[in-house]
């Protein structure tokens, strides 16, 4: 297959291309990239979530079985996933907010790198959470 | 270069997005709190899970927390059609499909909450 000319690129493979293809873009376009995945998977897991919780239904065994499930070390560390992607898309979700409204779009990669440090922080001692306090 | 298609979304739903954000960011802190942190070592049993739920102010709180959350979530499924440049055609079609999807999630929610509840009256 030939490769097309740029300006006859279809739309929808353009705009994945801008949200996806880091190369010669800043980081602010990174930001808006990571914040597009964390949100799509946010939102998947919400769907798996109500999903899940419907077992309550199905009785007490079942959710015990759930339960048990839910403590396996696959689904501590997929819990550690999640919370990853709740802290970056929360917190860069303030950064977002803030130059939507007008404030420190000049410091904005500054804002950036300071969410990151804030949101490894904040994994960190949840992770501690989760492992060593029962 | 070409310029990124990011931000051709109606102008004005980015607030809605922001501030529905922002009200998460609230809902969740306090839907993982009281989740994990009001009964020592979180909700595990099936009893803890009816109890919890029979508390009038929590279930004001998951309600709240999972309509705010889903239009928030959907608001964004919606923003990521919306840079695809689609037709005006498929554009409505996509809000019909997502504004369903968001009553049936909450329904669901709303109903599980009540089912549970009504285990505990």
């Amino acid at each position: 297959m030939t490769r097309m000319p740029m300006q006859h690129e279809p739309l929808w493979r353009r705009a994945l291309r801008a949200w996806f293809d880091p190369r010669g873009h800043d980081l602010g376009l990174i930001a808006f990239a990571l914040n597009r995945l964390s949100g799509i998977g946010l939102t998947a897991y919400l769907l798996l979530h109500l999903v899940v919780l419907t077992t309550f239904i199905r009785g007490e065994s079942a959710w015990q079985g759930f339960v048990t499930l839910a403590k396996s070390p696959l689904f501590v560390a997929m819990d550690a996933v999640l919370i990853l992607g709740m802290i970056i898309h929360g917190l860069n979700g303030i950064r977002v907010t803030l130059i939507g409204l007008g404030f420190g779009a000049r410091h904005q990669k500054t804002m950036f790198a300071l969410v990151m440090a804030v949101g490894l922080v904040v994994f960190l001692v949840a992770m501690y959470v989760i492992v060593f306090v029962k | 270069m070409q310029k990124p298609i990011t931000h051709q979304r109606r102008p004005g739903t980015w607030i809605w997005q922001a501030l529905s954000g922002v009200g998460l960011l609230i809902l969740l802190t306090l839907h993982m709190l009281a989740n994990h942190f009001i009964r020592e070592g979180g909700l595990q049993t099936y009893q803890d899970v009816v109890a919890y739920l029979s508390n009038p102010l929590i279930m004001v709180l998951e309600v709240a927390f999972l309509a705010v959350v889903t239009y928030h979530a959907l608001l964004g499924v919606r923003a990521i059609f919306t840079d695809l440049g689609l037709s005006d055609r498929t554009m409505t079609t996509i809000n019909r499909v997502l504004t369903v999807l968001g009553v049936v999630m909450v329904a669901w929610g709303v109903f599980l909450t009540l089912y549970i509840v009504r285990l505990g009256a």
